[in-house]
């Protein structure tokens, strides 16, 4: 079947204004944030999809998949667009990019039983805005709030920036409705807690794509209480210190939203109007009056304790200007786009890995030891650094981040800067038995290392692919490694 | 034709911290780049071979071997030949001392035209291309935006300087001195992945005080004229705020102010 | 007595009387003999200030030839053996410094922005490193000091009149430039904001009042530069925006009008001299990098001190 013949018959399942075959927004839909910058440049290596198509129901999705089940085209489920690692990249020449745009409804907001249920096209910020004018909040805030859609928050497994309160997208996920290859509906359904044996949200929750397509979500709300809200800030000697006062806030049994350390690189570029080239440490807590006050003084606590690893502590409205300055946007987006146009240089990059609270300070040092030892462009780095931004009782996150002049051409880039600084911070963290993928999901470009995150659990891994989609349609590449894609990797 | 590019290796002063009570700056932790004005000037000669493939583009710095690899990324572009001249003795050298010294190894190579870039990063001037110009009896022009690629052989350049209210166009017999800026925005061109890749540490030419036989204390830092002291730190980020009100006193405060540094 | 040459600043004559400052920071009021070297020009802005202007005399040498134009200084040298020799830092002073300190084979410091004396040393101050630190230089050797002087660095501060000497030099130049000027145009590019010494910027705060901001630039000689707020409104165009996404500027004076001041915004401010901020805000960050904040309506501060500005300029 080739691409004229697929774009007819997707016409006839759906209707031709439902497949957009515009040359330009093939090639924006070939590739995601992850290859930002040859983007923009127009250099990409992959394919161009065949299609974008946008049903309106899940019925329709069904018919689009079985359709390419049948025929053995690739697919890409799309919502917002944010993805970060190469999960939206597309590397078949027969690829349909099934697109949630038309499922955009909020179906239901039940404050009494406390659960909201939207289609997977709804922006994350358009059921926030519905909620707060009723008091609600979603508690979930990833930076890409203001662009990313439902159906990406859970097939990626998402995380806010109030994780350490209201836990991950798969802490607020109550059920959903998803699509499977052979066109199969299934519904799970909403209730409070049930043993009905494994907790099958968790196969779709986090699949990347890779297994079926989400089309519409429930999940948990919260009471808002924005006039509780405390910020603390503190300027800390190392990131050792931060984390040890993080960690010392967790496992004491409280649950602030915001609990970050930074290191003085990363820090120096967030808090440029207070850092000092120091670590910064800070807190946000909220909720309920009580609660809030209970945590701000195990913070406080927090902070006494490691006194000797505290410069000072900072001004708490600087904290909560910059929380409300943090999120960006799509201008913010567009923005990145023009610069890349005209300068050598990008935003920069991120890898986020996670390890419990004794594993994580190593990683970190290792990885800044090796990469300053061993990676041969590392006079090009403009800055690198780290941050820990989601923290458990057994552990926290840590968030690589770096950025560098592009010193070569755009088509390079990936291979001679960010590729090589990803695998030594993957290397670093697998060999101390932290997992490699905190909140992006594993995306096309950390498949190598599929099996190595897993181990003997990727057996489960892999089953499931082979259960649910067994001609291998769903999204070509991600999560699960493939020798035919090593070519745009290496 | 042949071109010499006189180019430093530079710190980025972005990454440059400077501990004052030692009075040192941290170099370890700085990023050592191809000076702006310079990386213009050598992109102009290599657009020059890139249309002429008989034009011989030669590399020339002087700095410690720390800056060896930067060189070595400069012979990945299409540069001909790469020279690094660099030896104990010629460390700490002012600009006195470092055009002597770049100025004898030059008079032994052939060339049609030096190109330098207008400024370096580190130092803020513009001395070195001018001194070598008089070490060598050439002429010499700063603030070059533009070379006439049609009017650039063996015998003259027309090339235009910028200031702030006019352009103007010289024309200079050669050989002589041009020094380009970052205004030119001649880009260097890219690096392939195969030739980044390319060992090419051989291919480097390392002249020391071997070959050029100085008397010691004709150079470094007893061969030069100045001595940097002292290093004050600029601190921009620690300002003594003043919070004034929008009223007579606090306008008379902004405009003593502009007043004082010029602006008015 | 000692004695110091100045070469004239030939982008604003009357400018060269300010270089006298460091000769009298170096040497003290009336401790030393002051020579003005000119090329053709009117020399009436420096009358009483100086002990001796040499006026080149017309023809001798082309005001673009630097080479000459060191001969001439070189042979004064000579004759009068100078204590110190300064240079405006103007484009033309920065080609004439550095040959001149090599013909003298002496040291030269460039940019000099300030002096200090401390028991019998001249420390000379310049800033380094796109200005990130300031050096502390001494001159060593035999040879005259040598200084180019940053634009506007120094104000002299003029004391009695003196009686000065005019003189001609007249001796022919040995060594001119092989350099042709071949014609001079406006510059036409003069609408980059990276250029521009001044800058005017504004943000979300003056949406209103914009197009004030122009008299303002206007009057200061600078240009108008806006953050992404205004850009994002269509007030203000995308060529000068500043910030991460827009360009990054260093200009001597930036003027903060209504700017909150995000790290966006922040990453495209590089080395400023000088910063006044303008803000109902008294606590924007933008605020806390300030030489200045004025607390208040910028609408109502530019008209204000466009006032004052226009009563001291009358």
């Amino acid at each position: 079947m080739d691409k004229n013949d697929i774009i007819e018959n997707l016409g006839k399942i759906l209707t031709p204004s439902q497949v957009n075959t515009d040359s330009e927004d093939l090639y924006d839909a070939s590739a995601d944030r992850y290859k930002k910058y040859a983007k923009v440049r127009r250099v990409l290596d992959v394919p161009v999809p065949a299609a974008i198509v946008y049903p309106t129901s899940a019925d329709e999705v069904s018919h689009v998949l079985a359709f390419c089940n049948e025929y053995g085209l690739n697919v890409i489920p799309r919502a917002g667009k944010t993805a970060t690692e190469g999960g939206l990249e597309n590397w078949k020449d027969n690829t349909v990019v099934v697109d949630a745009r038309h499922l955009d409804k909020i179906l239901h907001i039940d404050t009494y039983n406390m659960q909201a249920t939207v289609q997977a096209g709804v922006p994350l910020q358009e059921l926030e805005d519905e909620l707060r004018k009723q008091g609600f909040t979603t508690g979930h805030s990833p930076q890409s709030k203001p662009v990313a859609k439902f159906g990406g928050l859970v097939a990626t497994r998402s995380i806010g920036q109030f994780s350490t309160l209201y836990g991950g997208i798969e802490d607020m996920v109550v059920g959903l409705e998803c699509v499977f290859p052979d066109g199969h509906i299934s519904r799970i359904k909403n209730v409070a807690r049930r043993s009905g044996g494994p907790d099958i949200r968790h196969i779709v929750i986090g699949n990347e794509g890779s297994l079926c397509y989400i089309t519409e979500v429930t999940v948990k709300i919260f009471r808002y209480y924005p006039e509780n809200n405390r910020f603390y800030g503190y300027l800390v000697k190392d990131m050792e210190t931060g984390i040890k006062a993080l960690r010392e806030v967790m496992v004491n049994g409280f649950r602030p939203s915001v609990a970050r350390a930074y290191s003085e690189e990363d820090a120096a570029q967030h808090f440029y109007h207070f850092h000092k080239n120091r670590c910064v440490l800070l807190f946000m807590a909220e909720g309920p009056e009580g609660i809030v006050q209970a945590t701000c003084q195990a913070i406080e606590a927090a902070a006494e304790k490691f006194q000797d690893g505290i410069v000072e502590q900072v001004d708490s409205q600087s904290i909560a200007d910059w929380f409300n300055n943090l999120n960006w946007s799509q201008k913010d987006i567009d923005d990145e786009f023009e610069e890349m146009k005209e300068k050598d240089s990008h935003a920069g990059y991120t890898t986020e890995i996670s390890a419990d609270w004794e594993t994580i300070p190593k990683i970190y040092n290792n990885v800044m030891k090796r990469i300053r030892q061993e990676y041969p462009r590392a006079h090009d780095l403009t800055m690198l650094g780290g941050h820990s931004s989601h923290s458990y009782i057994n552990g926290t996150n840590m968030y690589f981040v770096y950025n560098y002049r592009i010193l070569c051409a755009p088509e390079d880039e990936m291979r001679v800067y960010h590729h090589p600084l990803q695998r030594i911070i993957v290397e670093e963290t697998l060999t101390l038995g932290g997992s490699m993928c905190h909140h992006h999901g594993i995306g096309k470009f950390r498949n190598e290392w599929t099996m190595e995150e897993h181990g003997t659990a990727y057996y489960m891994l892999e089953k499931l692919k082979q259960a649910f989609d067994p001609k291998g349609i769903m999204n070509f590449g991600t999560i699960y490694p493939q020798e035919e894609g090593a070519k745009y990797q290496k | 034709m042949k071109i010499i590019c006189v180019v430093k290796i530079v710190p980025d002063v972005d990454s440059i911290v400077c501990d004052v009570e030692n009075n040192i700056l941290t170099g370890n932790a700085a990023r050592m780049m191809l000076n702006p004005d310079d990386a213009c000037a050598l992109a102009f000669a290599l657009g020059v071979k890139a249309s002429d493939p008989d034009c011989f583009v030669e590399v020339v710095s002087m700095g410690p071997m720390s800056a060896r690899p930067r060189m070595e990324d400069l012979l990945r572009l299409a540069v001909d030949r790469g020279t690094l001249i660099s030896d104990p003795v010629f460390e700490g050298s002012d600009t006195l001392v470092t055009s002597a010294v770049l100025g004898r190894y030059i008079a032994t190579r052939p060339f049609d035209c030096l190109l330098t870039g207008s400024h370096s990063l580190d130092g803020g001037t513009a001395h070195v291309p001018v001194q070598l110009a008089e070490t060598l009896g050439l002429d010499q022009m700063l603030g070059i935006i533009r070379i006439d690629p049609h009017r650039f052989d063996s015998t003259r350049a027309v090339f235009e300087v910028e200031d702030d209210k006019t352009v103007t166009t010289y024309e200079m017999a050669m050989p002589g001195v041009l020094s380009v800026t970052r205004q030119s925005g001649y880009k260097l061109p890219y690096v392939t992945l195969s030739d980044m890749r390319r060992d090419v540490s051989d291919e480097l030419a390392i002249i020391t005080n071997q070959d050029l036989c100085f008397s010691e204390t004709d150079v470094g830092p007893a061969g030069s004229r100045t001595k940097v002291v002292n290093r004050y730190p600029q601190t921009y980020e620690k300002k003594d705020r003043h919070i004034v009100g929008n009223d007579e006193a606090g306008i008379s405060c902004v405009f003593n102010f502009l007043k004082q540094k010029g602006f008015l | 007595m000692k004695k110091t040459c100045i070469f004239q600043d030939t982008e604003k004559t009357q400018n060269t009387t300010d270089l006298l400052e460091v000769s009298e920071r170096m040497y003290g009021r009336g401790q030393f003999e002051s020579h003005a070297v000119l090329l053709a020009d009117s020399f009436d802005p420096l009358m009483g200030s100086f002990h001796h202007i040499i006026r080149v005399a017309k023809g001798l040498v082309d005001c673009y030839d630097p080479r000459g134009i060191c001969d001439i200084l070189e042979n004064l040298h000579k004759k009068n053996r100078f204590d110190s020799i300064l240079i405006p830092g103007t484009s033309l002073g920065e080609m004439i410094a550095p040959r001149l300190a090599k013909r003298l084979r002496t040291g030269l410091v460039a940019g000099v922005t300030d002096i200090k004396k401390e028991g019998g040393h001249i420390e000379i101050i310049r800033p380094a490193f796109s200005g990130k630190i300031l050096e502390g230089v001494l001159h060593t050797g035999n040879g005259p000091v040598m200084m180019s002087i940053r634009p506007n660095a120094f104000e002299y501060t003029p004391g009695d009149p003196l009686q000065t000497v005019v003189s001609a030099y007249t001796e022919p130049v040995s060594s001119p430039s092989a350099v042709t000027r071949l014609h001079v145009k406006e510059n036409q590019q003069t609408c980059d904001i990276r250029d521009s010494e001044v800058l005017i910027a504004g943000g979300g705060g003056v949406k209103e009042s914009f197009p004030e901001l122009y008299r303002l630039a206007d009057a200061l000689k600078g240009r108008v530069a806006a953050s992404r707020k205004l850009v994002d409104q269509g007030i203000a165009p995308r060529s000068i925006q500043v910030g991460q996404s827009g360009k990054t500027v260093s200009p001597r004076l930036y003027m903060a009008l209504g700017i909150h001041g995000s790290m966006q915004h922040m990453a495209g401010l590089r080395h400023i001299e000088s910063l006044i901020s303008v803000n109902t805000a008294a606590n924007a960050p933008i605020c806390s990098l300030s030489d200045i904040v004025v607390h208040g309506d910028a609408g109502k501060f530019i008209d204000r001190l466009m006032k004052k500005i226009a009563v001291y300029r009358s």
